[in-house]
């Protein structure tokens, strides 16, 4: 057990390193990235706000995400209900539809996507962004929200109807509060998948429309990357990790994570 | 709901998604398989050129695409076999604990789920600089002088594709770990079972669906990443991602990009299937003692 502690410490130190690392890099106070850093100063966290082409991509990976996550449980919800409930036929054709494009590899997906939006139009356009974000996005989604259906309790339901509760005021007061965790796991977790996606924006966000892990992408690729790209990094970092001590402690990372069967 | 009764609601409330996968998910790949069996790119003038497997016969005559397609499954195949390596007795270890160092633990090693891919690979790039970190630590410890070449290589590659995939494979070998009764080990215990017997015959073979699913997963991942290669591999070590990307974006030769992604497609699913049959074949033979 010691050697493993060891063993299992010695992998932790390596996964923090690359995420500590864009920290020291971006107090630098000239404009090359190198450790250790050359001069001291927060100018790079600071351009971060006068950035524009930064700030607009920003603003464009929120929102994107945002309209995802919404709609991925609008769309999910009431299939999980349906597939829990109804007695729909070919229950396991539908389930295996659902949560393939899981199966395919993104590249080969995003590929699909843009020759076949190309000639309706749909190519560089923020609405194929939402519509390609969302078929990775839904198999996720679906699953958090059939596991929370499943595990409903039907006899509260039974007595909030026997008591006289119409289907509408069951819905909201006695099967929604039941929901709220599956909800907002799924919630969190479909906006983080779309927020972090860069394969599926790189073909499709058209020029001067890319998100935020596309400008960093680009800048990284093909031109000169400046610190503010090791400082962005690090804020978004540690806006990661508070969002996941959050999570698993109150919900519970694995609990949701590993919702696979 | 109390009564959700009648099919047709059933049905009504699953339009969406069945029109959402139908119209965005197989429309589009059925198109793409459409396309790469084209002989040329269909334009204004020719917009429906002849069918031929004059793609595919061009990919598996060159030897630059071979060699592209052996690497992607090499690169797949040395990703899987380190994440599962190290992954196992990370999971192992996690579930043996609670409370806040659990947190931790689960925090470091599921963070590239929680943090861009980006970040990290930016992070790997800084570490693998020339005269970086890993370099001026590798100096000081006496192992080597001189500048080191470490980005645009094969091992810096798979390290940073394993540190990608790294927490896929621990939460589901987390999740296969605990399901482990605690009573069948403490049987074996009270038997009289030596650790590395207890492991071997008994915790191994438990988990092995989800080793199955957890390198099938992680191989489908790493070989068709794009990402990594292009940042850290670049052109030294050429895989398939990167020639579906520039034949599909910046060349726009859509029926060869299209080919090519079946070929890759292919070749994910034959390893996986390679794989996972030959676990069951193992397993049928008795070479573990199934409990």
């Amino acid at each position: 057990m010691a050697g493993l502690r060891i063993f299992v410490y010695a992998v932790i130190a390596i996964m923090l390193l690359p995420v500590l690392i864009t920290f020291p890099v971006a107090l630098t106070a000239t404009s090359r990235i190198s450790f250790p850093p050359t001069g001291l100063s927060l100018r790079w966290f600071d351009s971060i706000l006068t950035d524009q082409v930064l700030l607009q991509s920003i603003a464009r990976s929120f929102w994107l995400a945002l309209t995802v996550a919404v709609l991925s449980i609008a769309i999910a919800l009431p299939c999980a209900f349906a597939i829990q409930r109804g007695r729909v036929g070919y229950r396991n054709v539908l389930e295996t539809l659902i949560t393939s494009p899981r199966m395919i590899p993104q590249i080969v997906l995003v590929l699909a996507l843009l020759v076949y939006f190309e000639p309706i139009r749909l190519a560089q356009k923020f609405a194929g962004l939402v519509i390609a974000h969302l078929v990775i996005t839904i198999p996720f989604a679906f699953r958090t929200l059939l596991v929370s259906v499943a595990t409903l309790d039907r006899r509260l339901e039974a007595s909030s109807d026997v008591l006289g509760a119409t289907p509408l005021q069951t819905f909201r007061l006695i099967v929604l509060p039941q929901l709220k965790t599956g909800m907002i796991a799924s919630f969190i977790f479909t906006f983080i998948l779309s927020f972090n996606n860069v394969t599926l924006a790189l073909f499709l966000s058209g020029i001067g429309q890319r998100t935020l892990p596309v400008e960093m992408f680009t800048r990284m690729n093909v031109a000169g990357m400046t610190p503010v790209i090791p400082a962005i990094s690090f804020v978004l970092s540690v806006l990661g990790v508070m969002l996941f001590v959050v999570l698993d402690r109150t919900i519970g990372v694995y609990r949701f994570l590993a919702a696979r069967e | 709901m109390p009564r959700l009764g009648p099919q047709a609601i059933s049905l009504a409330l699953l339009v969406p998604i069945l029109l959402l996968l139908i119209l965005f998910f197989l429309f589009p790949l059925a198109y793409l398989l459409h396309l790469s069996a084209l002989a040329q790119q269909p334009t204004l003038q020719n917009p429906f050129p002849r069918l031929s497997f004059v793609n595919y016969v061009k990919i598996l005559q060159d030897y630059f695409y071979l060699s592209m397609s052996l690497n992607s499954v090499l690169v797949g195949l040395s990703t899987t076999f380190f994440t599962v390596a190290i992954a196992y007795p990370v999971a192992f270890y996690i579930t043996r604990i609670n409370g806040w160092e659990r947190t931790l633990i689960s925090v470091a090693c599921l963070l590239p789920i929680f943090v861009n891919v980006i970040v990290s690979i930016l992070g790997w790039y800084i570490l693998l600089l020339p005269f970086g970190i890993i370099q001026q630590a590798l100096a000081g410890l006496g192992i080597v002088s001189g500048p080191l070449q470490l980005l645009r290589t094969f091992p810096a590659l798979v390290a940073v594709l394993v540190y990608e995939h790294l927490p896929f494979a621990v939460l589901i070998l987390v999740s296969s770990l605990q399901a482990i009764p605690a009573d069948k080990i403490n049987a074996a215990r009270v038997l009289g079972a030596s650790v590395p017997r207890i492991v071997f015959s008994l915790i191994i073979p438990l988990t092995m669906p989800g080793l199955v699913a957890c390198v099938i997963l992680v191989f489908s991942l790493s070989a068709s990443s794009y990402l990594a290669p292009i940042l850290i591999g670049g052109q030294r070590t050429p895989v398939l991602p990167l020639a579906i990307f520039s034949y599909g974006t910046e060349l726009q030769n859509w029926p060869l990009a299209a080919a090519l992604s079946f070929v890759l497609l292919v070749l994910v699913v034959a390893v996986s299937f390679v794989f996972s049959s030959a676990m069951n074949h193992i397993a049928k033979r008795g070479q573990w003692e199934f409990v």
